[in-house]
């Protein structure tokens, strides 16, 4: 079982450095909020698909983006009904009026949305997380929070291996874990208390083990692998940062609205 | 005995505690999922952390669960870490207290933890998505609400506790019931227990 949605590859993007990548999605979630207006939602929107696009990652980013579909639909409906501007309406089913305003404040929530998924997936689809975790370490995070990240990325396929001997060893001895709501809330206590259990013993020998090998002890870290940063990399980070300056500077003379 | 709440208490084995506190919440997850219950029950392990190990390492164990699932798996759960290092907190100081000891005081933190889930949640919700949550029985009550011209952050606030009361009540209730079972070598370990002993 693999917990990350990570696809590995070797197209540009991939070989950027995950400190860059951080920077530019941050950029794009500032920009969403900054900038005014659906064009410019929009304009970003797509900067974040084609960078996932020459990834080469769009066909795995697209069921996370519309495994999100209920959320549009809820913007669109409730903001559509009741949204406190509403007055012209727009379209009529029935008794049920939905108004232009709500309708737009619904377009721009969704966008809103999309722009912050796709952004987030140039760092979850092409980034491995252990790379960005190190990248963080080596300029500065401290290094038993970069453990701590690894290493939860490492237990979950562990527990989740172990749900399984739980689930079989539990029903085994007639637990039912169909039929009523009441027995499934039952079964849950069974299920969990064991798998707790077992992770807190284990925590003991992982700490020893941790100790033995100098984890509490301070000193400078080396690390395993030395750092590329590509050469394109400085110019995409200058680039991204203009863009922030362009967009704050642009909305603060033209006013916040 | 408050100042003592709130003191750092971070050992090897806290600090390994946290990365299983986020295994827990996932798993608890799962378990939820698997047996089709209507609740996410995602947050057991964050409550735990916070029982055994007191308000900080509960705190870091919430920060890191939406931190990593912000990078893997789900970049909007990244919005609401500080809830997350709420949970943890209120659930560490309170345990640390000693105050919770009792099932009925259980349910109680179960009402304070939706309690400040939602306030700390509101405000992420209205910079969102207009106060609405995304869930349906929530945004359902939340357009009857605006409807009759309550204010969207009222109507937020509320959209967030219905779905937030009963799922953070049973999450806190069965990590009490969880932690009681909890062999007591394993209790003392993470200074759980430390005031359990001085108040004989």
């Amino acid at each position: 079982m693999q917990l990350s949605l990570y696809v590995p590859g070797k197209t540009w993007v991939h070989r950027l450095d995950p400190i860059t990548k951080l920077l530019a999605v941050l950029v794009a979630v500032v920009l969403t909020f900054v900038l005014p207006g659906f064009f410019s939602q929009a304009g970003i929107l797509l900067v974040s698909l084609a960078m996932l696009g020459s990834a080469g990652v769009l066909r795995r980013a697209a069921p996370v983006l519309a495994g999100v579909f209920i959320l549009p639909l809820t913007f669109f409906v409730v903001q559509g009904l009741v949204y406190p501007g509403n007055v012209h309406p727009a379209v009529a089913l029935g008794p049920v009026v939905f108004y232009r305003e709500g309708l737009l404040l619904g377009l721009s929530l969704t966008l809103r949305l999309y722009n912050i998924l796709s952004a987030a997936l140039i760092l979850v689809l092409v980034t491995r997380p252990s790379d960005l975790v190190e990248a963080l370490v080596r300029r500065g995070a401290p290094p038993r929070l970069g453990y701590v990240m690894i290493a939860v990325l490492q237990i979950i396929p562990i527990m989740v291996a172990s749900t399984q001997t739980i689930l079989d060893a539990q029903r085994s001895r007639g637990m039912e874990t169909e039929g009523s709501l009441w027995v499934r809330i039952r079964a849950f206590l069974p299920l969990m208390g064991p798998l707790v259990t077992n992770s807190l013993i284990s925590t003991e020998e992982r700490a020893l083990a941790l100790e033995v090998r100098g984890f509490a002890g301070g000193g400078k870290r080396t690390f395993l692998k030395d750092e590329q940063i590509p050469p394109y990399a400085m110019a995409m980070r200058i680039l991204v940062l203009a863009a922030l300056v362009l967009g704050i500077g642009g909305r603060w003379l033209w006013g916040w609205r | 005995m408050q100042a003592k709440a709130w003191k750092a208490n971070f050992t090897t084995l806290t600090i390994v505690l946290i990365p299983v506190a986020v295994g827990i919440n996932y798993v608890g997850k799962f378990f939820a999922a698997t047996l089709k219950l209507p609740l996410w029950l995602d947050s057991i392990g964050t409550v735990l952390s916070g029982m055994l190990a007191g308000p900080w390492i509960g705190a870091i164990s919430g920060a890191v669960n939406n931190a990593i699932f912000g990078i893997t798996l789900d970049p909007v759960s990244f919005w609401y870490l500080i809830t997350s290092i709420m949970i943890g907190l209120v659930v560490g100081y309170l345990a640390f207290t000693g105050w919770i000891r009792t099932p009925g005081r259980a349910l109680v933190l179960g009402l304070v933890v939706a309690g400040v889930a939602a306030v700390v949640s509101t405000p992420i919700n209205v910079l969102l998505w207009h106060g609405q949550t995304g869930n349906v029985w929530g945004d359902a009550l939340y357009a009857a609400l605006v409807h009759r011209g309550t204010p969207v952050w009222i109507a937020s606030f509320l959209d967030e506790a219905v779905v937030d009361i009963l799922d953070k009540v049973i999450t806190v209730f069965l990590s009490f019931l969880i932690y009681k079972a909890l062999p007591a070598r394993l209790v003392k370990l993470f200074g759980g227990a430390h005031q359990e002993v001085e108040s004989l």
